[in-house]
């Protein structure tokens, strides 16, 4: 939970805007309570038929309640939504400074689905745990304050009840929910889980289950999920009915337990009728507040548990990197990366084979190996983003390092992203100061210049999300054009998993030729033995 | 979108049960609530009276809660059980809300899926399968809160707002007007404002989503950026676009607010038109007090599901977006054609391909485009050709899981007779033809138990079961591609072998080993614009 609180602290988010926020909830629900009590007095005063003008400040004391709730209501929606949202703006932008600035090692190895998932659904979560726990919350204690001042300011006694079924309305529903919450964060999560996989491969690979008469199998597989998926929801369902029904008990006995104090006080003359009336008709109005206890709590949950998956992501306290600039400004411009003997590895996975190999400026070096085997993971070592589990990788005689990101080094992963922008910008996004010119050099190196050619906006088209789509092979050279531009005197290129039609094979030949002409060296990761056509040397991973 | 799916009902077992059961309860709950109000009018008017009640204040209702309960002992004993029964009948509610809509779930979700697995191959590699992949999943799973939160007071509003009405009616008919001139004002004046707000929601909700797209699109690229020592700059636009994007949710929410300010507004100003208007009333001597403490109780009552209505609608809107999506994609039936004819066997059999092209992607790709291929028995035929050029699809379409655009798929079995067994001219029974074909396509799953294992030790057990098969036709789609260099020439010398015993074999390759492995290498391609 404190993943929560210390996600809360870095929204920024001050103190005065929610307890703005708290005093037009209070106007509001406190509105249904002044209601209920004016009211209450008005027809007992009225009982006893004094002159109109008696009544008339209590008339329009109804009214004024009447129109209050909505407005207030309406105000307090928007500045509760105000500050979460502006909260939620910083925090997003801190998690981009977070993830720009923490090791490559965290940022390099995120998958695109939980960036965004972390990045999106899950701060605005966080926000949500503003709007529909903080406040609410807040809300519930102060309205529930006043309804027992108002009550307790006539009889004492059923103040004091009434205090006690309030704090039972509050706590009682607070516990079985946080009790649900907990069953439904654990195993109907998990359930939930085993139902998409079911699901998945029902759909994706029917056609599979039909030629090996599996479909008995998968229908089966599904079953037994749902069947677990509805047993934890049962689970998780016991503790939210009694939420539900605790609320309603104590809501009931707080106000027949006012009723009777009130009538019997009447009865014994120790209080007037008006009096006895706002004692016993208060109560009906006072627990509306509490009631939104149990969304809240729910709330308090999901929110923690998208604070404690972003932390997870972001990191809790990563320390800001620094750039070492001293030591990236030692390096020549044509650099010579040296493997000696590396072995690379996440940690706590098995390492690669041990690897030697050098690359002087203007050469080709592949690494090729069966999927699996660890070739990505060479790539961020000699990137300097991981530590060689084994042996050492040197930039022109000193380990290399993250930090060689950009000036000397540049990386292109397999799934690296086309940005919802421009072709041009896209290719900018290696290095700002990228001309049409140049840009069309680049398109033209790797052969995708004609169709760039064809499209209506030519290098302005634009492309990634909300642009136009483009195909897997355009893609790939448009990464490959974009690697290019760069000014990195060594290259590091992961290829996609797939095989390499002869389009795809010809364009990263002209793309390592292209690299030749200017010096600068290469990397390819592939397992294509096509491409050793062009390399001038080939490390293989394969045992 | 209709706030109860009359699908639901006639089609969801477990959906038509809840909603009775749930309107019982709510006619139940009304019944609780109408009683508890007039034991309070009756216990609290002696106190409140300046002389001794002569009359029976709540009319015809006084048969419901006799005169005894102006006794305190008696009233406050009627009130405890009351409250009791409330606090039973909100567990069943709930109870049966969270068991309602998990069994709709499951079972809509079961329907779902068993339709999607009717569709064929082509539907099931299309993006249209991960959509419904969504739905069944994350879709349906939104009808919970529409289950437990929305559909329990849509029902309270339809039984307990008519009941107390008519309960105010036999006590005052003045208060009952009131509330029967202010309660159409409700749906009306929402309406009104969802119309005029309407434009300028959409317009919001467009802004929202382009804005909120950009700012992901920007996170998702961080590694990207980093791998060139570019991640500094966008944090600031990072803010830039959040400010933009929480402006323009403000907008947007200052106008889906105002609904729920005119309902709150109408609900609450009408219980105070009601209180006030009975108590100049009371002043006059119109009225009794045992009267307007009950209508004072019931007031409020009477518009409450309707204001909980409103706060649950925008919980409920999701599940009904994907019920009825569900039942949408449920009617949707399958393009296969019908199936006329027994597949034959196929033990020996030479398949034949004969001018068969496949419409791809939005209609105006052919692949393959008229390709033409013999497939004999003993003999391993290869595909090859660029990425996108239909092989996989060829390699379907000889298993008998696409159906050819053109052209035909014939069998010349053993005993030299020839079949047509999809195209012009025939249509035999596919899973019968199918299941004679050892196919092994790129990505395999192997049921239940595969799931625990990696994707290349998964294809090996699929190439495994292939080859144990002993199935007259084997066909693989880029069986080598995972594999390292022992294992390849492994599986090279298998695919021979199984020719070698008389397996009619097809193969789809880039692999140079395998192709200079082949008797016979066929070029699949493409071909843009439609047939």
């Amino acid at each position: 939970m404190t993943a929560l609180r210390r996600a809360l602290a870095d929204t920024g988010i001050r103190p005065w805007p929610v307890i703005r926020a708290v005093a037009a909830g209070t106007l509001a629900l406190g509105a249904s309570v002044g209601l209920a009590a004016v009211a209450a007095w008005l027809i007992a005063r009225a009982a006893q038929m004094p002159s109109p003008a008696d009544v008339a400040l209590a008339a329009v004391f109804v009214r004024f309640f009447g129109i209050t709730r909505g407005a207030a209501r309406y105000l307090e929606r928007l500045a509760s939504h105000d500050v979460a949202l502006r909260g939620v703006v910083t925090l997003r932008e801190r998690t981009y400074d977070r993830l720009a600035h923490s090791g490559g090692r965290t940022v390099l190895a995120l998958r695109r689905g939980d960036i965004s998932a972390r990045a999106g659904q899950d701060l605005d979560d966080i926000g949500d745990a503003v709007v529909r726990a903080i406040i609410p919350v807040g809300v519930a204690i102060t309205v529930s304050a006043a309804a027992v001042a108002i009550v307790m300011s006539q009889l004492p006694l059923a103040g004091a009840a009434l205090a006690a079924a309030l704090v039972g309305a509050l706590v009682a529903p607070a516990l079985f929910t946080a009790r649900a919450s907990r069953i439904s964060g654990k195993e109907l999560v998990a359930a939930n889980a085993r139902v998409s996989a079911a699901v998945l491969t029902s759909i994706e690979f029917a056609s599979e289950h039909r030629v090996w008469d599996d479909s008995a199998a998968a229908e089966r597989d599904l079953a037994e999920a749902n069947l677990e998926a509805e047993a934890a929801q049962e689970r998780a369902a016991r503790p939210a009915a009694l939420a539900a029904s605790s609320h309603t008990l104590f809501a009931g006995l707080g106000f027949v337990a006012a009723l009777v104090l009130a009538v019997a006080a009447a009865t014994r003359g120790d209080i007037s009728g008006p009096a006895a009336a706002v004692v016993a008709l208060t109560p009906l109005a006072a627990f509306e507040a509490a009631s939104a206890i149990p969304a809240a709590v729910a709330q308090y949950f999901r929110s923690s548990a998208a604070a404690a998956r972003v932390s997870d992501i972001v990191g809790p306290s990563q320390a800001q990197r620094v750039r070492h600039t001293q030591t990236t400004a030692a390096v020549a411009s044509l650099p010579t990366l040296e493997v000696m003997n590396a072995r690379a590895a996440w940690p706590g996975n098995s390492p690669t084979p041990p690897v030697n190999a050098t690359l002087p400026a203007g050469t080709c070096l592949a690494v090729v190996g069966a999927s699996g085997v660890g070739k990505t993971t060479l790539l961020l070592t000699m990137a300097g983003v991981l530590e060689p589990a084994d042996g050492s990788i040197t930039l022109d005689g000193r380990p290399v390092s993250a930090d060689d990101l950009g000036a000397t080094i540049s990386i292109t992963l397999e799934d690296a992203h086309l940005f919802g922008t421009s072709i041009l910008e896209n290719l900018r996004v290696a290095r700002g100061s990228v001309t049409e010119d140049e840009a069309w050099a680049a398109l033209d190196a790797v052969g995708i210049s004609a169709w760039v050619r064809t499209l209506e906006r030519g290098l302005h088209t634009e492309i990634g999300a909300g642009g136009d789509t483009v195909s897997g092979g355009e893609r790939r050279r448009l990464l490959l054009a974009r690697a290019l531009v760069s000014t990195a005197p060594i290259v590091l290129l992961d290829e996609p998993g797939e095989h390499l039609d002869d389009l795809g094979i010809a364009a990263l030949g002209a793309f390592v030729d292209a690299l030749r002409a200017e010096r600068r060296s290469v990397v390819l990761v592939t397992h294509d033995d096509a491409v050793k056509e062009f390399a001038d040397a080939v490390v293989s991973l394969d045992g | 979108m209709r706030p109860l799916d009359p699908r639901l009902i006639s089609r969801i077992g477990p959906a038509r049960r809840y909603v009775i059961i749930t309107a019982s309860l709510g006619a139940l709950t009304a019944t609780l609530v109408v009683a508890q109000a007039l034991v309070i009018a009756r216990v609290l008017a002696p106190v409140l009276s300046p002389r001794p009640l002569e009359t029976d204040g709540l009319g015809w209702w006084g048969a419901i809660v006799p005169l005894s309960a102006r006794d305190l002992g008696t009233a406050a004993v009627t009130l405890l059980l009351i409250v009791g029964a409330r606090a039973f009948v909100t567990w069943v509610q709930e109870r049966q809300a969270h068991r309602a809509g998990t069994r709709v779930i499951s079972e809509l979700r079961t329907q779902v899926v068993e339709h999607a697995t009717q569709l064929g191959h082509r539907w099931s590699v299309s993006g249209a399968a991960s959509d419904t992949t969504t739905l069944a999943t994350r879709g349906l799973d939104n009808l919970m809160p529409y289950f437990v939160r929305y559909l329990p007071q849509l029902m309270l509003a339809a039984t307990v707002t008519p009941l107390m009405l008519v309960i105010v009616l036999g006590l005052d008919w003045v208060s009952a007007a009131i509330v029967a001139g202010t309660l159409p004002l409700v749906p009306i004046f929402m309406v009104l404002v969802g119309l005029l707000t309407r434009e300028k929601s959409e317009a919001h909700l467009i802004a929202m989503q382009r804005l909120s797209s950009r700012t992901l699109d920007l996170i998702v690229g961080i590694p990207t950026l980093r791998g060139f020592g570019r991640e500094q700059g966008p944090g600031a636009r990072v803010r830039e676009l959040g400010d933009a994007h929480r402006r323009a949710t403000m907008g947007s929410l200052r106008i889906a607010f105002l609904s729920g300010l005119v309902l709150e507004l109408l609900t609450t100003l009408s219980v105070a038109i009601v209180a006030v208007t009975m108590g100049f009333r009371l002043i006059d001597g119109n009225v009794g007090i045992e009267t307007a403490l009950a209508v004072l109780v019931l007031a409020p009552e009477v518009y409450l599901p309707l204001r909980n209505v409103g706060t649950h609608f925008h919980a409920s809107t999701d599940g009904l977006a994907a019920a009825d999506a569900a039942f949408d994609f449920l009617a949707t039936s399958s393009t296969e054609p019908p199936e006329s004819g027994v597949a034959p066997r196929l033990e020996g059999a030479t398949l034949t391909l004969t001018s068969v092209s496949v419409v791809a992607g939005a209609g105006t790709r052919l692949a393959p485009a008229d390709l033409t291929v013999a497939a004999l028995p003993g003999v391993v035929t290869v595909l090859r050709g660029a990425n996108g050029g239909g092989k996989s699809t060829a390699i379907a379409a000889l298993a008998g899981l696409v159906v050819p655009t053109s052209g035909t798929v014939t069998a010349t079995c053993a005993d030299m007779t020839t079949v047509v067994l999809a195209g012009r001219g025939g249509s035999v029974e596919r899973l019968e033809w199918s299941r004679q074909c050892a196919w092994v396509p790129q990505r395999v799953d192997l049921g239940p138990p595969g799931r625990l294992l990696s994707l290349g030790q998964r294809h090996r057990i699929a190439l495994d079961r292939a080859f144990a098969s002993g199935r007259p036709v084997l066909l693989l789609d880029e069986p080598t591609a995972h594999l390292d260099h022992a294992s390849r020439t492994q599986v090279i010398a298998r695919i021979r072998a199984a020719a070698l015993a008389g397996a009619t074999v097809v193969v789809a390759t880039h692999e140079d080993e395998l192709i200079a492995a082949a008797d016979r290498v066929i070029v699949v391609s493409a071909q843009e614009g439609s047939p």
